[in-house]
């Protein structure tokens, strides 16, 4: 459906790049957009990626996770149209540049992952021990192909989590003390590769935290990683900083792993999330 | 239908199963951003901090900060003019060099270990320390010559013998530099390769080697 979409609207998908009035279908023309509009090397390093957008192994993802939303499963075999991601029951277009944001129902700030494992248990029975629920991080998961369908309905849209809320407020701020709290045996911190704009691990053109246009597509998970052959999404991304930065294991879904996609979500603000996006 | 117990165990059992929160009555928002960053670190169940890591103990220890640790997080690696100096000053006395001059290692060994970023991490690809000696991971943010990409978070070291001599003080303070940074650079972001115990003297004497030595790629070109 995505892709008969990208080949009927092209214009209007480029043009929607820079708007948040809803949805653009052509996760290259939003990060295209930014690419026009201002000089970041994080954003143009390689060439080959830029070339693969169009035709991302993400955009199937999209589509096989479609399918799986809308397919009644689990012990009580409903689908996942009833799971509310924060704008009601069933509405995906922007529900995703407004994660993490607080669940009346659990009474706790919860991401994407969070949310999903939330309704794939209370909807759907899933058990807690389930391998739709506990295959987080793997390979080709339900969980990738959930979250790539659920995020490409705020492709284009801008990353607006709400900090309405006082947890909200609690969580992104300790999400930014974590960010720059240094300690392990490098001594590291987030900033450590963050804090700078265009440097460089080996090849490797890190994002700089403060510069929102390119952060926005460090943040922009579920990604297509062509080094994993695989999508990834932004607990992976904690979990394999972590593990660079010789941290212990962290906990996907962890109120620690939220504090800090809450804060770094916070850090995109205002620009457009390239939903399914492709890194290296 | 519950009596008071198993539906106490219900309840907790449920919040730590969601995400993470160590005690139903804890209110993240009476907290301050560092009290809670602390509660989540140590508290929450956010890392797996009984597994066992390669320096011995739990992995728990590595999230305890020390006084560096906690000046640079609160400064944002830019401490004031007079906590500079105290950082420094505690960076040197820290140093413990080797006993009489300072002689050059085996370049090769060392630029082994420059280009090595194997040690110390943990979790689902744990690094074993009897398979592999853990490197320098210098690579990662420095440049050394023309036949490797290096990072560029930290200086580039080309030509880094060449152009400073091998006077005993300039391989002194290249010593330093290596064993504890912050010796000469308050708040870097470069590990404390010698003063954590990262890395041997015999260790930092090859790396000094790699960078010094005129046989040494660092300084071919």
């Amino acid at each position: 459906m995505l892709r008969k979409l990208f080949a009927a609207i092209p214009l209007a998908a480029a043009m929607a790049g820079t708007t948040s009035a809803g949805p653009s279908d052509d996760p290259a023309a939003v990060l295209q957009t930014l690419i026009d509009s201002t000089s970041s090397y994080y954003l143009t390093q390689s060439e080959q990626n830029l070339m693969m957008m169009p035709a991302s192994p993400a955009l199937w993802t999209v589509e096989e996770g479609e399918a799986l939303f809308h397919e009644p499963r689990g012990p009580n075999e409903v689908s996942l149209e009833g799971c509310d991601f924060g704008k009601g029951p069933g509405v995906l277009e922007g529900a995703y540049v407004e994660l993490p944001r607080y669940f009346e129902d659990t009474g706790k700030v919860m991401d994407l992952g969070n949310r999903l494992i939330h309704c794939m248990k209370t909807l759907q029975g899933f058990a807690d021990d389930d391998p739709a629920i506990t295959r987080i991080h793997g390979s080709n998961t339900d969980h990738m192909r959930l979250q790539a369908y659920i995020a490409a309905q705020s492709n284009g849209m801008n990353w607006n989590p709400p900090m309405d809320h006082p947890l909200e407020k609690a969580l992104r701020d300790a999400g930014e003390v974590l960010f720059y709290r240094r300690s392990g045996p490098f001594d590291f911190n987030c900033a450590a590769c963050h804090g700078d704009e265009g440097k460089q691990i080996r090849a490797s053109v890190l994002p700089y935290a403060n510069n929102p246009k390119e952060w926005t597509k460090a943040i922009s998970w579920p990604s297509f990683r062509v080094g994993h052959d695989n999508l990834r999404s932004s607990q992976h991304r904690v979990s394999e900083c972590y593990w660079q930065m010789r941290y212990p294991e962290i906990i996907p879904g962890s109120d620690l792993s939220i504090a800090l996609i809450s804060f770094w979500t916070d850090l995109a603000r205002g620009q457009p999330a390239i939903l399914p996006d492709l890194k290296r | 239908m519950f009596d008071h117990k198993t539906l106490g165990t219900v309840v907790f059992a449920a919040l730590t199963l969601v995400g993470g929160h160590a005690a139903a009555d804890v209110d993240y928002t009476k907290m301050s951003p560092h009290e809670l960053a602390e509660y989540l670190l140590f508290e929450a169940g956010g890392f797996k901090l009984d597994t066992e890591v390669q320096e011995g103990g739990t992995a728990r220890q590595r999230l305890v900060q020390d006084e560096l640790h906690k000046l640079c997080s609160e400064t944002r690696n830019r401490p004031s003019v007079e906590q500079a100096a105290e950082i420094s000053l505690a960076a040197r006395e820290s140093v413990k060099y080797p006993g009489g001059d300072i002689q050059l290692g085996d370049w090769e060994k060392g630029r082994q270990l420059a280009w090595s970023g194997f040690g110390y991490r943990v979790g689902e690809r744990t690094d074993d320390h009897t398979k592999g000696e853990p490197g320098g991971a210098c690579y990662n943010c420095h440049e050394f010559a023309g036949d490797r990409q290096g990072g560029t978070i930290g200086p580039s070291l080309r030509n880094y013998g060449k152009l400073r001599g091998t006077e005993q003080p300039v391989l002194k303070l290249a010593y330093g530099i290596i064993y504890n940074p912050h010796s000469m650079f308050p708040c870097t972001r470069m590990p404390r390769q010698g003063a954590n115990g990262l890395l041997t003297e015999q260790q930092i004497l090859d790396l000094l080697a790699y960078l010094f030595d005129p046989e040494s790629p660092v300084n071919k070109e």
